[in-house]
């Protein structure tokens, strides 16, 4: 019967070619606008690592101004980052599972080929728990030990892009690349990865898409370069001041991730940044009140405010834009299946009760919203491309299978709104009445 | 096959009450060839609309085939219409975009029928009508007596007890109403009971029975001539029984 059904809903869009194609533009229109900014909230708001999200814990303490909060707006939060001597006061701990500091820089990479230009890439300082921790997948090769972080050794992971770039593609573990001034061995080669958000680096955009280079943190001190990213301090420090000066004092600019598996783990791990702190607070740091925060993967998205108010906004708005689009459409199908009333009337005297017309007049419009929404998906994703030039953040946002199924799913629903109202008034019209005048 | 007891039928508007049937009872046997006539708005179509369960009405009791279909829901009419009514229009009511085959299919679609089962009812009810070769033909593309033919294909292919048609020829020529008047003669001839609303006497004299109704009641033109006399009933319509 279903079958059946499906036949006649497409005889019916048949019979009226233009105005059928109107009710599928219609649904088209909405679901291209809402799919992709439902893309967009849910790229925004999505687990970027469902595996151990609850696992990983974003470290906080609070060295800032004794008169003054990090944040007037949030006076009870600590800052965001930490400083690099916190970093390493605190990586000497064995509790975590894996441990890392980390910050972006900008170095410039030379291509082993003569020919082609040096250029600026952004690189990824961190140790050699970063790529476990965050579970990063490798094409060829793996991660750097920690043997290597002590040196540091001259070792690099790079991303599949980079490695096109840069060797033409292909198995590049062994192969040397030189940063700065320096050979670098290449351990590991990404496979693609794309956390969304880019829940490690908040500071730079969640949006943003992972690093190019990865390299053993130490050489930040190796090649003096200073962060990428944010870096805020609340005491004097010349711009002229040694490399060292700046690593010593209390400038924060260091995100810092540990994996903390169990609860007794956690708790340890927490005595211990207290400990820490009260030891620090004894040399005349620390002069705020004791202050640590351990937030997930979820918590800090969320304390980050990573979903902008803005992807929130054109979310509702582009659902009430689909909503619009249905509502529209109830006229429109009132007037094409009233006009099929004697029809109706004929199904009627031969068998069909009002449920099944009713289910024949729903089956018609999901038909319409079913092709609206493929249409629409297409056009989604076009939408989303454009957003990706927007942003800059080259292919961030696209359409993968949970966000068709949405699409589809709310092209059912625009179909079912726009066609609720005028199947249940055809399936009630008097059957008799239309037989005598067709 | 058909028992209506005191039936009354009324359509309202805002500010006219029109009485349709006025306690109307009758009895029609399984196998009867039952034609009805009366002028306009003497409730003759309203007569075969409940008759075919296609309308409601008021007052009275409606007995079909032995069942009470009086206060049915509409899924249960709808299902006794499928399965025990076939309908005959004057304006034949096919389904233009459909053609002959699935013209005819129509019914059996409603009953859940398999395809092969299916298939053959329809070529069959088609061999019946004479149109075997116009399975493909859509209704434009015939005639009035051919499309009136797939008509009674669909009325007839689901093999009801009952068939109403609804001057069946009033959009016929004489030599097409005569061929339509053969095949329900035929159906009548396989015991199905048929009630077919006309206008045209010649035809009606066809029918082994005439009823006619005027303002909603019946009126037995026939009782001089019929062995069973007129019953007066409660309600005083006058009825009649084979």
């Amino acid at each position: 019967m279903f079958a059946y059904m499906i036949r006649i809903a497409l005889l019916s869009l048949r019979r009226n070619p233009v105005l059928s194609s109107l009710l599928i533009a219609a649904i088209a229109l909405g679901v291209a606008v809402s799919t992709a900014f439902v893309t967009v909230y849910y790229i925004y708001s999505g687990d970027p690592i469902p595996t151990k999200s609850d696992q990983l814990y974003y470290v906080q303490m609070d060295n800032w101004n004794p008169d003054r909060p990090y944040s007037r707006r949030r006076p009870e939060i600590p800052p965001d980052q930490i400083t690099y001597r916190d970093m390493q006061g605190i990586m000497t701990s064995d509790i975590p599972t894996y441990q890392s500091g980390m910050f972006v820089a900008s170095l410039t990479i030379h291509p082993p080929e003569a020919e082609q230009r040096p250029f600026r890439e952004r690189v990824r300082m961190c140790f050699a728990d970063f790529f476990p921790m965050f579970e990063v997948p490798f094409a060829f090769g793996g991660g750097w030990g920690r043997e290597s972080d002590r040196g540091p050794e001259p070792v690099v992971v790079i991303d599949a892009a980079t490695n096109d770039r840069l060797f033409g593609g292909g198995d590049s573990v062994g192969k040397t690349v030189r940063i700065e001034d320096r050979p670098f061995t290449v351990t590991g080669v990404l496979a693609p990865w794309r956390p969304s958000p880019r829940f490690y680096d908040t500071h730079t955009g969640a949006s943003q898409v992972p690093e190019g280079v990865y390299m053993p943190f130490e050489f930040a001190r190796v090649f003096e370069v200073y962060t990428a990213g944010n870096l805020l301090i609340w005491t004097d420090l010349e711009d002229s001041a040694p490399f060292e000066e700046f690593l010593a004092s209390e400038a924060i600019w260091i995100q810092m991730w540990a994996q903390l598996d169990t609860t007794e783990q956690r708790q340890a791990y927490s005595d211990f940044l207290e400990a820490y702190v009260m030891e620090q607070k004894k040399l005349g740091r620390f002069g705020r009140p004791l202050n640590n925060r351990l937030l997930d993967v979820m918590q800090w998205l969320e304390d980050q405010e990573v979903v902008p108010e803005e992807a929130t906004g054109m979310l509702v708005i582009s659902l009430l834009f689909l909503l619009v689009c249905a509502v529209n459409l109830i006229g429109i199908l009132l007037g094409k299946f009233l006009a099929r009333a004697p029809e109706v009337g004929v199904r009627r005297a031969l068998g069909a009760s009002r449920s099944v017309v009713f289910l024949q007049h729903i089956v018609e419009c999901e038909l319409v919203g079913v092709i609206g929404g493929v249409i629409g998906l297409g056009l989604s994703a076009l939408c989303l491309g454009v957003i990706n030039r927007l942003l800059d953040n080259s292919g961030q946002f696209g359409l993968d299978l949970p966000m068709v199924a949405a699409g589809i799913g709310l092209s059912l629903v625009a179909g079912l709104v726009a066609g609720l109202y005028p199947a249940w008034r055809i399936c009630r019209v008097p059957p008799a009445i239309h037989l005598k005048l067709q | 096959m058909i028992e209506m007891e005191d039936i009354r039928k009324i359509y309202r508007t805002q500010h006219v009450e029109t009485h349709a049937l006025t306690n109307f009872t009758i009895t029609i046997d399984s196998g009867e060839f039952v034609s009805v006539m009366g002028p306009s708005g003497s409730g003759k179509t309203t007569l075969l609309n409940i008759a075919g369960l296609l309308d409601t009405f008021e007052h009275g009791r409606y007995i079909l085939d032995g069942e009470d279909v009086s206060r049915l829901s509409d899924r249960q009419m709808s299902a006794i219409r499928n399965q025990k009514i076939g309908f005959i229009f004057q304006s034949f009511n096919l389904i233009p975009d459909l053609n002959v085959f699935d013209n005819v299919d129509v019914p059996l679609r409603y009953r859940g029928m398999g395809g092969t089962e299916r298939r053959a009812a329809i070529n069959k009810a088609l061999e019946v009508v004479g149109l075997s070769a116009r399975t493909k033909h859509y209704p434009a593309q015939l005639s009035g007596g051919q499309q009136q033919r797939v008509a009674v294909a669909r009325a007839l292919v689901g093999s009801p007890s009952l068939i109403l048609a609804d001057e069946p020829t009033g959009n016929l020529d004489s030599a097409m109403a005569n061929d339509v008047m053969d095949l329900l003669e035929t159906i009548n001839n396989m015991e199905t009971t048929v009630v077919m609303v006309t206008h045209e006497p010649e035809l009606a004299a066809r029918a082994q029975r005439r009823l006619h109704l005027l303002d909603g009641r019946l009126i037995d033109l026939e009782a001089e001539d019929r062995p069973t006399p007129l019953v007066a009933r409660a309600g005083g319509a006058p009825s009649a029984r084979v």
